[in-house]
C-alpha cells in the first residue's frame, strides 16, 4: 500500500480539533512546562508540536505506562473476591509518533502478540491508530540509518506524514490508515507532490555479522571494558522505544485490600535477575551491559526475526556516562571484520 | 481474564518437611477449573500470596494425582515467608501450568534413575510418582537423594515408603558431619554415592536437580557411568516475573527458562552460555 495524499498544516489542525471534539483520545507531542517536548494526552489541537523536536521520552508508556494495575484483591468476612481491571480500549490516536517510536512499538508486538498474549499490551496497540510523522532533520544521538531504519521509515505507522510545502504528503501505509483517511476523507487531497529525500547520517551497519559475533563471543573482553563506565543506572532503558521488561508486584492496602501491578523493571540492576537464594547469575555490571546488547541485537532478532533497537538515539544523549550504541555497534562490526567506516557525525 | 490473573486456591493442607521447608496442598475454587485443569511432570506455577507478590515453583505434585496441587518452598524472601505465614482455609493465587515438561512417553520401557540434592527433589518427586503411579510403564526405578543434614530430607514419609518398595531402589545420604547417631543410610556427597550405586546406563534416562554445586559433581560420574548428554535431564529454576516469556529477566543467551524450559537436557545446557 503506497498511496499518497496531501494534507495541509491548517486541515491537519482542524482534523485533530475534531477528533478531540468527538472525544477521541489524542496523543501528541507537545511542550512540557520545562519547555521540552514530550508526547503527551491532548486537550487542545493548539498544542501540538511538529516540528524537529525529538520527544524526551519514547510512546512506551501509552502502550505500557510505568505502572498499571493488573487486578484489586478484596479480603472480606464472606470471602476472598479478585477484581480484574477493565481492558476494553476506546480507539484512540498518536499523532506525531517518531518513526523509530512507531517501529519501537511495534517491534515489541512481536514478543506481546505471541501466546499467551498479553492482553494489557495488545488491547493498546489494537485500538490505536499511530499517524507517523518523517524526520525533517537527525537530532543529535539519531541513528536510525545504522539499524536498518530511517527518518521516513513507515514500520508501525498506519499513517506517515511528509513534511512538504504548506503541510504533509500523506503515505497510507495500512488498512486502518486507509479507513482512517477515508472516515476523513474531506481533509485530504490528491497529490503530485514530490516527497524531499530524508536527512542522511548513516549507511547501515552490518547487523547480521553483529549478530554472529554476538552470538559467538558471550566471554570477550569487549563487554569488560564497555561496562567500565557504566554506572547501571538504567536510564538507557527507561527512554528506550523497544525496552519492555517489567516487573509484577503487590501493592496492599492494610491487610484485607490490595492491588496487583505491573512496574518497567531494567536488566541494568542487580535485583532484575537475584535469586532468593542470594546467587545471581548476572552479579556484575559487565553482565548486565551485555544482557542490554544481546537482547537487542542478538537475542530479540534471532528469536523473533527484529532488531530490537530503532536507533532514536535517547540513550546516547541521555547516558550520563556516554555510552555509545553507535560507538558500541561500529566496534563490534570491526571485531566481526567488517569495514568499520560507516559514516556518522564528523 | 487477563493473562496475569491468577485462579483462587484454598490451602487444603500445610506439611512441614524441613525446619524453613513447607509444603502446601492447594485446591482450586472453581470446581470446573479443578476438573479441567490439566499438567505435564516437569511444568511450573506462579504462586500468590496476596499482598506480598507472585513466586515461581514446580508443580511437585504428579499430575497423575487429581484434585490438587502441591507446591514445596524454602522460606527465604518475601513472598516465600508470606505463603508460610498461611494456614489451611487461606486463599493463594496461582498461574500456570507454564513451561515445558520431561518427556515421560520417551522414558517409557527405560531404566530411570532420579538424583536429587535439597529441596531439589521437588519436583524430581513429581516425576517419581507419576512413573510410580503408571509402575508397569518403566523399567528398574533408582533414586539417589542427599541433604546437608537428615533435618533437611523433604518428604521424609515418602522416602520412607520408597524405601519399603520392592520396585524401587532408594539410596539416601546426608553430608559429612549430617548425619545422627539413628542415621542407616549414607554418608557422603551426591556423586559419590551414585558411583557406589551404580545404576546401568544402558536404556537408561537420569533426571538431575538440585544445588548448582551438585548438579556440576555429578554431571561428570553419570558420564563415567555412561549416560548419554541427551539422556540426562534436569530443570532451572531463574528469576521469574510473568512465567510466560514477556517480562525478560529469565534467559539464558536466547533460550527463556519459562517457555524453552524449564527442563533441559544435559546436552541443551552444555550449549548455554554460563548465565545461570
Amino acid at each position: 500500500m503506497s498511496e499518497t495524499r496531501f494534507i495541509t498544516t491548517q486541515a491537519l489542525a482542524e482534523l485533530t480539533a475534531e477528533l478531540l471534539a468527538a472525544g477521541t483520545r489524542v496523543v501528541a507531542p507537545a511542550e512540557a512546562a520545562d519547555g521540552a517536548v514530550d508526547y503527551q494526552v491532548i486537550s487542545n489541537a493548539k498544542d501540538v508540536v511538529l516540528d524537529e523536536r525529538m520527544p524526551r521520552r519514547s510512546l512506551r508508556g501509552f502502550f505500557q505506562p510505568p505502572t498499571e494495575q493488573v487486578f484489586t484483591w478484596n479480603r472480606t468476612d464472606s470471602g476472598f473476591s479478585l477484581k480484574p481491571v477493565d481492558l476494553s480500549t476506546e480507539p484512540w490516536v498518536v499523532l506525531g509518533a517518531r518513526p523509530c517510536d512507531a517501529a519501537g512499538a511495534a517491534a515489541i508486538d512481536a514478543v506481546m502478540n505471541g501466546e499467551p498474549k498479553d492482553d494489557l499490551w495488545m488491547r493498546r496497540r489494537e485500538t490505536v491508530t499511530v499517524i507517523g510523522l518523517a524526520c525533517a532533520a537527525m537530532g543529535p544521538g539519531c541513528f536510525c540509518e545504522l539499524v536498518g531504519k530511517g527518518p521516513a521509515d513507515t514500520t508501525g505507522s498506519d499513517i506517515l506524514l511528509r513534511p512538504a510545502q504548506g503541510g504533509y504528503i500523506v503515505e497510507i501505509v495500512t488498512p486502518r490508515g486507509q479507513a482512517f483517511v477515508e472516515a476523513h476523507s474531506a481533509k485530504f487531497t490528491s497529490t503530485d507532490a514530490e516527497v524531499q529525500a530524508p536527512p542522511k547520517r548513516y549507511d547501515p551497519a552490518p547487523m547480521d555479522r553483529i549478530e554472529a559475533w554476538l552470538e559467538a563471543n558471550f566471554n570477550d573482553e569487549f563487554w569488560q571494558e564497555l561496562s567500565l563506565r557504566c554506572l547501571g543506572c538504567g536510564t538507557c532503558t527507561s527512554i528506550c522505544p523497544t525496552c519492555y521488561c517489567f516487573d509484577i508486584v503487590d501493592e496492599p492496602v492494610g491487610t484485607s485490600a490490595g492491588a496487583r501491578r505491573r512496574n518497567w523493571d531494567t536488566c541494568q540492576v542487580g535485583l532484575f535477575t537475584l535469586h532468593a537464594s542470594g546467587h545471581n547469575p548476572r552479579p556484575e555490571q559487565t553482565n548486565r551491559c551485555r544482557q542490554r546488547i544481546m537482547h537487542k541485537f542478538y537475542i530479540y532478532p534471532h528469536r523473533h526475526d527484529i532488531l530490537l533497537c530503532t536507533g532514536c538515539g535517547r540513550c546516547v544523549v541521555a547516558c550520563p556516562t556516554g555510552v555509545n550504541l553507535p560507538e558500541i555497534l561500529t566496534g563490534i562490526a570491526g571485531r566481526a571484520g567488517e569495514d568499520t567506516t560507516m559514516g556518522g557525525p564528523a | 481474564m487477563n493473562v496475569y490473573e491468577p485462579y483462587l486456591m484454598t490451602i487444603d493442607d500445610v506439611i512441614d518437611e524441613t525446619a524453613d521447608t513447607r509444603t502446601l496442598r492447594l485446591k482450586f475454587q472453581d470446581e470446573s477449573v479443578a476438573e479441567s485443569f490439566d499438567f505435564r511432570a516437569g511444568q511450573f506455577g506462579e504462586y500468590s500470596a496476596f499482598g506480598a507478590g507472585e513466586c515461581t515453583f514446580c508443580i511437585a505434585s504428579p499430575p497423575t494425582r487429581r484434585g490438587y496441587l502441591e507446591c514445596t518452598f524454602k522460606s527465604a524472601g518475601k513472598v516465600t515467608s508470606a505463603l508460610r505465614d498461611l494456614n489451611p482455609g487461606d486463599t493463594v493465587g496461582f498461574r500456570g501450568p507454564y513451561g515445558n515438561h520431561f518427556p515421560l512417553n520417551e522414558m517409557e520401557g527405560k531404566d530411570l534413575v532420579f538424583i536429587a540434592g535439597g529441596i531439589g527433589l521437588a519436583p524430581v518427586r513429581c516425576v517419581i510418582w507419576n512413573v510410580l503411579d503408571q509402575r508397569d510403564k518403566y523399567g528398574k526405578v533408582t533414586i539417589v537423594y542427599g541433604a546437608r543434614s537428615v533435618g533437611d530430607l523433604c518428604y521424609k514419609r515418602e522416602l520412607q515408603e520408597w524405601s519399603e518398595r520392592d520396585d524401587v531402589t532408594l539410596w539416601q545420604t546426608v553430608d559429612p558431619g549430617g548425619e545422627t547417631p539413628e542415621w542407616k543410610g549414607e554418608v557422603g556427597f551426591v556423586p559419590t554415592v551414585l558411583e557406589k550405586a551404580a545404576p546401568s546406563a544402558e536404556t537408561a534416562c537420569a533426571v538431575l536437580c538440585g544445588p548448582p554445586i551438585m548438579i556440576k559433581l555429578t554431571l561428570p560420574t553419570l558420564k563415567k557411568l555412561g549416560f548419554e548428554d541427551d539422556a540426562i535431564y534436569t530443570t532451572l529454576e531463574n528469576r521469574m516475573k510473568c512465567g510466560i516469556g514477556k517480562c525478560g529477566r529469565c534467559n539464558i543467551g536466547h533460550v527463556y527458562v519459562c517457555v524453552d524450559g524449564p527442563v533441559f537436557t544435559a546436552a541443551q545446557l552444555a550449549a548455554l552460555p554460563p548465565e545461570y
